[in-house]
């Protein structure tokens, strides 16, 4: 009979407007793998950050060990082994990994005297210990997301935590560092470890957790044992309805070639070549994906397709005729929408109401401008109708961007990308950081395009996603196509592969 | 004519040791200066108020010694300690200003160029209300009785005429300080596990805070000192080279320490290096003014002036050496 290490009573914390954890109760043993499910705002990494001690709860009690644990900062938190692994690392990056790990809790000579070979020994000692590989002397910037993950679970581990806080770990990762991940979770679960795992993805959850607490609107919906449940049933409690967890795709009615490059070269903002030759058709009523690790060339490939970035050398064809002029402006005229990575950076003008933002790039032309004089009739008029038409909320033109929720931000995007119907659409990473709904609701509208006959060139970093929407995936790895596959037959083993660079299309297929 | 050009380039070398002495004396002010706005932005603090902070550390560092000077013009032993009193003023008023920076800029999240900027505003008019108010004077206050300037460190070992004593000729206790803070720092900010911190709060504040260092008390410890720092550097222009506080002092000297804090990619011995750098081309620019009007002819003025400048935009646009500022900087912390 194992015991509870860690329990949770009665949690509570609001922020203004909303209540992100209500009376949120867990028990958690020594030793287990408990993983946290929900939607976006479902309320996960409130009470992740109340138990690493970034947020003081309202009401509530946590027990550690049988004793009541009171938590009001990171520190108090260390000392009671409590140790957060951020989706977003806190990595410092200029720093070493020995460094990083001991950031705070240094080796010292004379007090204060930074010992630089006992925190390299130290980090040395640990990395072997879990087998955690990672070289202690390099700068973290200069090493692979997975290994920068690693260095973050040694950081805790340095601090001997006993308890593993993951927040959606795996969202940076590919499918064989994932598979590394969860063998070193086991690992320390078998030591002993108590490992929360923070996550959305249903699938990982059942392959790795014992149990499963799903939370939806702040409150527990349900914790159950992975051998008595299933992907659907942990959907529903999700999402509180029935979810098509499955992407209904109609065969693809391709036609001809719309978008072509050759060649393609540009350089990263480091002034590194990023793009290495990239040559690709795009052709009306598909969807080609590209798939690879993040800063394997995606972003450089779409800023140059878009105009935004400069190419080095290469062509761009669209519809046949050879692009002249680089520029968005000119991009645009020719029939391309863009939906951007960063929504809020480069998508909107969030201070901008959602009436402007709906005709941005368009606003020189009629109708919604006459002789640089905007014509505030045909804009709302025009607003009003796409906010019905893409069910942005609260349907109010006047509402400024910055107050929509990501999900509402996104369809605004896509409102006024998709409305004018460009022959050709680049969608980046069209459904990060969006919920179940908002995520539903962009495969359809992307989907409802293709079947329009729409080019759409999809990047993302997320491989369901890249599988279940594309008719045809590339695979980028540093700057050059790895491979291209057909969709229906590609598994994610073989794009793993790809994306990590081991082989090539034709060896994998050998 | 070219004669005349060819005596006066190996006169100027005859003068090197003076030319070295001058960069000295320049150099310190900027030195200390550059320090204040190497650890402010290292926490992730921009500090553009040096420029104003050395304005009010040179007036309460002028009006402290001012009056004990005064006051004890009899007492020889506390007359002495007169401009030391006035270098107590200048850290006290530096630090209070920063510690405002500090509590506008990590306190109340605001934008730290626009309030570095007011600092530099009010400091212009608020000293010359108070100069009014307290010397009757407009401008420039009236000299004190004894200044830094009229206490040279003497160093008995060193041969006055030889090549080194007279680069160390005349040099006030602000030079020797100057020489020895960059190092100081440098060692606490690489070597100490404090200094690995603050580095970690002005790059990602973020992963500092998890590992239960504070973000707020590590930037205004940083902002604090560096308000000390830059009011002793206002010191050392007005007890140091002069004697008497000046209203257009430090005459952008807060600027100059932040182009050597840039050109010296916020490493102090690299804004060592470029504080005394900057500050040979002006000894430069002086030595030609005054002693050689001929060579310029060749020369336009504010050439020697100009190059240091130049060269720090040139560092800026990438040209000479890439110049990466801690990667927090200008950003308030925003806990959770």
């Amino acid at each position: 009979m194992s015991m509870v290490y860690l329990e949770l009573k009665g949690i509570s914390k609001s922020f203004p407007g909303v209540k992100a954890n209500d009376h949120i109760s867990l028990e958690i043993e020594k030793g287990e793998v408990l993983a946290v499910v929900g939607e976006k705002g479902a309320g996960k990494t409130t009470l992740m950050n109340i138990l690493s001690g970034f947020y003081q709860p309202d009401e509530g009690e946590i027990w550690i060990d049988g004793r009541l644990a009171s938590i009001h900062s990171p520190s108090d938190a260390i000392a009671l082994k409590i140790g957060m692994v951020h989706q977003h690392f806190t990595l410092v990056p200029v720093f070493t990994v020995a460094e990083n790990i001991v950031l705070g809790a240094e080796p010292t000579r004379f007090k204060a005297v930074l010992d630089f070979k006992g925190a390299v020994k130290k980090a040395r000692e640990l990395s072997q210990r879990f087998g955690l590989n990672v070289d202690p002397t390099a700068v973290v910037e200069s090493i692979p997301v997975g290994q920068q993950q690693r260095v973050e679970i040694l950081k805790t581990l340095y601090r001997g935590a006993e308890t593993l806080i993951l927040d959606e770990p795996t969202s940076v990762l590919t499918p064989q560092e994932t598979q590394e991940l969860f063998k070193t979770i086991k690992m320390l679960s078998s030591e002993g470890k108590t490992i929360l795992f923070v996550s959305h993805k249903l699938k990982e959850v059942l392959s790795i957790a014992d149990r499963i607490a799903v939370l939806r609107n702040g409150k527990v919906r349900g914790v159950v044992k992975v051998k008595e449940t299933n992907e659907r049933e942990l959907a529903k409690l999700m999402v509180g309805r029935d979810v098509v967890l499955e992407v209904k795709k109609s065969p693809p009615l391709v036609g001809e070639v719309l978008l072509e490059t050759k060649g393609l070269k540009a350089l990263n903002s480091k002034g590194l070549l990023a793009l290495k030759g990239v040559s690709l058709q795009l052709r009306a009523g598909e969807i080609l994906g590209i798939a690879g690790v993040e800063g394997n060339g995606q972003t450089e490939l779409v800023e140059a397709l878009t105009g935004l970035r400069k190419l080095e050398a290469g062509e761009i064809w669209i519809k046949r005729n050879r692009l002249k002029k680089y520029n968005p402006g000119e991009v645009r005229q020719k029939g391309l929408g863009h939906i951007p990575e960063d929504r809020q950076k480069r998508g909107l003008v969030l201070p901008f109401t959602v009436a402007y933002n709906l005709i941005l790039g368009r606003q020189t032309q009629t109708p919604f401008s006459r002789r640089g004089w905007l014509s505030f009739a045909q804009i709302d008029t025009s607003a009003e109708e796409r906010i019905s038409l893409f069910d942005i909320r609260p349907p109010r033109k006047n509402v400024e961007a910055k107050n929509l929720s990501g999900g509402n931000q996104q369809k605004v995007i896509l409102a006024r990308e998709l409305s004018f119907a460009p022959p050709i659409i680049i969608a980046a990473q069209p459904t990060r950081g969006l919920d179940v709904g908002a995520t539903e609701f962009v495969y359809e509208r992307l989907l409802k395009a293709r079947a329009e006959g729409t080019a759409i060139l999809l990047v993302s970093l997320d491989l369901e996603e890249i599988m279940s929407l594309s008719d045809r995936i590339i695979v980028l790895y540093e700057g050059e196509i790895r491979g291209e596959l057909d969709a229906s037959q590609a598994t994610e083993e073989e794009l793993g592969l790809l994306m990590l660079g081991v082989k090539r299309t034709d060896e994998v297929k050998a | 004519m070219f004669r005349e050009e060819v005596l006066a380039i190996s006169v100027l070398y005859e003068m090197l040791p003076t030319l070295l002495n001058f960069t000295l004396a320049f150099g310190a002010v900027t030195a200390i200066a550059a320090m204040g706005g190497v650890i402010a932005e290292r926490s992730g603090v921009i500090n553009i108020a040096l420029e104003g902070i050395m304005r009010i550390g040179a007036f309460t560092s002028v009006t402290a010694a001012y009056f004990w000077g005064y006051h004890f013009s009899n007492d020889p032993i506390f007359f002495e300690l007169s401009p030391w009193i006035g270098l107590l003023a200048a850290i006290l008023g530096g630090a209070l200003v920063g510690l405002l920076h500090a509590y506008i800029c990590v306190t109340w999240k605001g934008n730290q160029i626009v309030n570095g900027v007011a600092i530099n505003i009010f400091s212009y008019g608020g000293m010359t209300y108070l100069l009014m108010q307290i010397f009757g004077t407009a401008g420039h206050s009236p000299p004190v009785p004894l200044a830094f300037a009229n206490r040279p460190i003497v160093i008995p070992w060193i041969d006055p005429y030889s090549f080194l004593g007279k680069v160390l000729w005349q040099q006030t206790v602000f030079t020797y300080i100057a020489l020895v803070l960059p190092i100081l720092l440098y060692l606490f900010l690489f070597e100490t596990t404090w200094g690995l911190r603050l580095r970690a709060v002005g790059e990602h504040p973020r992963a500092a805070d998890t590992l239960g260092i504070n973000v707020f008390k590590s930037r205004y410890f940083a902002v604090i000192v560096s308000g000390v720092l830059a009011g002793i550097a206002g010191a050392n222009i007005s007890l140091g080279i002069s004697n008497l506080f000046t209203i257009h002092v430090p005459a952008g000297g807060g600027f100059i320490a932040l182009a050597a804090m840039i050109f010296g990619k916020w490493n102090p011995l690299g804004a060592l290096g470029a504080s005394f750098f900057f500050a040979f081309f002006r000894a430069l620019e002086v030595a030609i003014a005054v002693s050689f009007p001929a060579l310029l002819a060749y020369i336009p003025r504010g050439v020697f002036l100009a190059t240091p400048y130049l060269l720090t935009i040139l560092v800026l646009a990438g040209f000479v050496g890439r110049a990466v500022p801690p990667q927090a900087i200008g950003q308030p912390y925003e806990k959770g």
